[in-house]
Formats: structure tokens, sequence, C-alpha cells
């Protein structure tokens, strides 16, 4: 925890490590205060939009349960498969379709429960802490649980955010995995987790462990500069008038040699443009944005014609998304 | 005539902040296909081997041979009017020279033969960059070879932080026989200053900005094409 700066966090579960929160009723309850704090009626919505990274249940999707506990009727369902950058791709479907006129309205729901797989007892069944690399034990350490939903309508209601541009930039044809689940901690064994014969067997080889390749981070920092000089180079991202950069990274992943690339060659958004939660919400994956974004508009950060770059950059298999808003309206 | 020292400026004219965008992006683009070049993927994926080692120290030496002499050859083709940058390449020239000396010592230190890696030819990938440099080299003023220093530098660094303790992880080979990877550790600022410097002091037209780019888009190309060859050739 001194090294990755996070001074708390919040998990769905108990000391004992039973479930508190499915992720469902977190996202739920998400989607619900979202709906209160808007006239319209959930049942009015056209579309639902949900991105987690892993759900209650391994099928049907995610969304499915969501609305199932919204009891949004007839709803066009969407649910992103990914990690971090799901909640964009949900945004921007959601957005796409109110644009090509489907909707006039869609709620995007993102929910994360990660502290499930990260119980005691899953190392255990994986050979205990001894049988464990630093690589598979990083995550312990960053990640939270959370949820988080925004509703999206064709028309401007008071003050709200307006999107501008949603683009991403995909990078898994040239680079290996970063995070993942679904190997066997053998490197060598080519098997994924539904290969073994029983699910026990693929959880003591190490298969259902959440793991990050350490080693490959700092590759995702570099693609998050590379797409950021893409937008620019494009003439679409004007770094200099970003009044807001909130970034699923801190700034501390951005110090040293690339952060003096990016003030020398003018790409860089000063430091006190940046806005994060990491430290007291943890990494929340997928609801990340949503929560930053949250904390950011109660906070009453946002003055009307402000410009907010999101950046979201998935490990994964490293994805980078850009998501570039303007505060409008009283 | 120049006579000044070239020094890191203040900040980058505008052109000269976008051609260093344009180089990060040349850079990131080369990474890119470095990852891919099935070497390297191994490196990645936990799977390179010792024999994997010997086999990039002898495709490297060729070039690392090589890249003295084209160093050489493009501070001699600078003028009177380009004093201040002959000075930079020159200082290179000189650091860079017996490099592939520490190359050979470790190729021996891993179990291989002095002769063998002595009598190494040039793959294809190393028979073009090597023709390419060396062209550019002798044309009159070639500035655009900032181009060329901007991707062989920083893969310099890239080998000494990411390649360096990897290869020592994956096949046990000691400190010994890594030298010539950690040999370009060359984080300090002042290679970045002098960088920049170059960079203000090249990239006053539009022109010469483009053929900076060029040029390192081009040695990125080559050299992941060097690297490639290592699995085609025996």
């Amino acid at each position: 925890m001194k090294a990755n700066g996070i001074q708390t966090r919040h998990y769905a579960i108990d000391r004992a490590q039973r479930t508190t929160h499915s992720n469902v009723e977190m996202a739920v309850s998400a989607a619900k205060q979202c709906m209160d704090d808007s006239p319209v009626p959930v049942k009015s919505v056209g579309m639902l939009s949900c991105a987690t990274t892993q759900g209650d249940m391994v099928v049907p999707g995610f969304g499915s349960m969501v609305q199932a506990g919204l009891r949004v009727p007839a709803v066009e369902l969407l649910t992103t498969h990914g990690i971090c950058s799901s909640t964009v791709m949900a945004i921007k479907a959601a957005a796409n379709s109110l644009r090509l006129g489907e909707h006039r309205s869609a709620l995007v729901v993102a929910s994360e429960l990660a502290s499930r797989l990260l119980k005691s007892t899953r190392y255990e069944a994986a050979g205990g802490f001894a049988a464990m690399d630093f690589n598979s034990e990083f995550l312990r350490w960053m990640l939270s649980d959370g949820s988080g939903a925004c509703l999206l309508e064709s028309v401007p209601r008071g003050r709200c955010l307006r999107i501008d541009w949603i683009r991403s930039f995909s990078h898994a044809d040239a680079f290996p995995v970063c995070m993942g689940i679904g190997t066997p901690t053998d490197a060598q064994d080519a098997r994924t987790w539904q290969d073994f014969p029983t699910y026990a067997q693929a959880e003591a080889a190490g298969a259902l462990l959440i793991r990050q390749d350490v080693r490959l981070l700092e590759q995702m920092v570099k693609l998050g500069v590379d797409g950021a000089l893409r937008l620019i180079e494009e003439g679409v991202l004007k770094n200099q008038d970003i009044d807001h950069f909130l970034c699923h990274y801190s700034s501390h992943h951005f110090r040293g040699k690339i952060a003096d690339l990016l003030v020398m060659s003018g790409a860089n958004i000063p430091e006190d443009r940046w806005f994060t939660n990491l430290y007291t919400r943890g990494n929340t994956g997928a609801a990340s944005i949503l929560i930053m974004l949250d904390e950011f508009l109660r906070d009453g950060r946002a003055a009307a014609g402000d410009k907010i770059l999101c950046m979201v950059p998935e490990s994964g298999r490293f994805n980078t998304a850009y998501m570039h808003l303007t505060a409008v309206g009283q | 005539m120049t006579t000044s020292e070239i020094k890191r400026p203040a900040a980058l004219s505008e052109l000269g902040q976008a051609t260093l965008r344009r180089l990060v992006r040349a850079w990131f683009d080369f990474e890119r296909r470095l990852a891919i070049v099935p070497i390297v993927r191994r490196l990645d994926l936990g799977t390179f081997t010792r024999d994997d080692y010997q086999r990039l120290l002898l495709n490297l030496r060729p070039q690392v041979v090589e890249g003295s002499r084209w160093i050489s050859r493009c501070a001699s083709s600078f003028d009177r009017e380009h004093t201040d940058i002959r000075s930079v390449v020159l200082r290179h020239a000189h650091d860079e020279h017996r490099d592939y000396e520490i190359l050979e010592t470790d190729y021996v230190a891993t179990g291989g033969n002095l002769e063998t890696i002595r009598e190494q030819p040039r793959n294809i990938g190393s028979e073009a960059l090597n023709a390419f440099l060396m062209h550019r080299a002798g044309e009159p003023n070639p500035a655009g070879l900032l181009g060329a220093m901007w991707i062989i530098e920083g893969l310099g660094e890239k080998m000494a932080a990411n390649w360096a303790d990897r290869v020592e992880e994956l096949t046990g080979v000691d400190a010994g026989c890594t030298r010539f990877l950690r040999y370009h550790a060359n984080n300090d600022d002042s290679h970045m200053d002098k960088l920049y410097g170059l960079i203000d002091r090249v990239c006053t037209n539009q022109g010469a900005a483009d053929d900076v780019v060029l040029t390192a888009t081009v040695v990125g190309r080559l050299y992941a094409m060097q690297l490639e060859e290592i699995d085609v050739e025996p």
C-alpha cells in the first residue's frame, strides 16, 4: 500500500469474506441513485448499457441481471465484455444509439466486485502463499469494489455534461496479456481454465487467479501517451484546452522521462488539472471512471464551458480509451 | 558559422514540439513492431533461451561494428556551418566505436566461440539497415540522421532497462554476459538535453523536420527486420 499510495478501499465482502452485496445489487443501487436524481422514469429508459469485469453469474450477460433488478421493461440491452475500458465501450454504444435517434435516453451502469477474487481461500487453493509470485499478488493491494451509473439523454437537461467524442485504441495485436484470469501459474502450460478436467483442478493450477504482468505495466503508460498523441495529431484533442483531466491512473505513473517528453513536446496537461480518487476509492476497474466522474461533479469542480478529458487505460491486453466532455447548462 | 554548443533549450519552437511528438510516436510504433518480432516476443512471454541470447548477440554484432563507421562518416559530412552538430556526432562516434568488443566478450562469456561471432555475416535486415545508414551518412549535412540516433539510442536504453535483467532471469546467464545490453543505460538528463538541443537546432523548417521523422521511421522498420531475421536465418 505504501508503494501505490492507496489509503482506503471498499469491499463488498465482510471480514469473514462473505459477500455482503452482489455485483448486481451494487449495479442496481448505483442505477437507482442515478435515476432518483433525474425526472426521467426508469421505465422509460430506451437502452440499458452495462459493464463489469465479471458478473455474479458466468452467463447470462450482466445486463440481463441488472435489467431484472431495475425492472425496466423491453429495454434494448448491451453488456460489454472486457475490463476497465468496457465502461467506455458501453457509454460509446449508448451515445451512438442516441445520436442515431433510436432512443431518447440510455442508462449506463458499471459495477465491480473484485474482492471475491482476492479471498485468502483462493490463494490457498492455488498452492498457498508460498506458491504466489508478485504478479499474482500485485492486484490484491489495488483492487476495490464499487459501482457507478450515468443517464445519457439526447437533449440536455440542467447542468450536465455533453459528450463531444469518445475514441479508443486497442493494441492486443502487438502485445501479450498484461492482466488476466484463466491461465495457470505455469507459463509453459498453454491450457486455459475450462480445458482442465474439473474446475477444482483449474483452481489448483492457479488458472482462476487474477494476475498482472507487472513488467509490462510500463507499456501501458506509453500506450496511454501514444493514443493521446494520435488524437493531438488528428486535431481531435487539444490538450492545452483541457480544464480537467480525469485519469484512471494517477499522475505518479507519468513521472520521469515520459513527463519531461510530454512537457517538451507541448502534449502535457498541467498537474493541477488532474483529478483522481484512486487513493481514497482504490482501483474499481470498470466502475472507476463513473465513480470518478460522480465525485468530480459532486465536488462542484466543473464550471459551464469547462472541457474534461477522461482517460481509461486498460492493461488487460492494452486498450486505451479517451472521452471528451464539456460542462454545459445551468 | 555556428560555434555555440548544443544545449537544452528553455522550450522548443512549435515545429520542434510537433517533431518531438512525431518522434515519440515513431518510437512507440517501433516498440510495437519489436513486440511482435519472434525473439522479442519470447522475451516477453518468458520462453527465451540461452540459445536465443547467443543468436541475438551473433546477429547484433555486424551492425554494431558498422555502427561506428556510419557515425564517423556522418560526422565528416557536416560542413563548417554545422560544426556544432559535428561536435556532438564526433563525441558520439568516439563513445561507441569499440562497443562491439564488449559484445564479443559477452558472447564468449555465454560459452560462444570468438571465431564464430567474428565470422558471422550480416543478416538481411542488417544489410538493409547498414546500407541505408551509410547512404544517408554520406549525404551533405545529414541532419536527418538525428532520427536514426533517436531510435538506436532509444533501443540502447530499452535493452538496458527492459532486456538485460530479463535475459539473466530467463537464461541463467550472469551480469558478465550482459554488459553490452547494459552499456547503453543512458537515462541521464544530459542525454535528453542534448537531444532537445539537436531538435531545436535541426528542425528549423518543415522539410528538415519531415526528414528527421522519416529517417527515424525507416531505421525503426529496418532494425525490426534485423531482429526478425534472427528467426529466419539458421
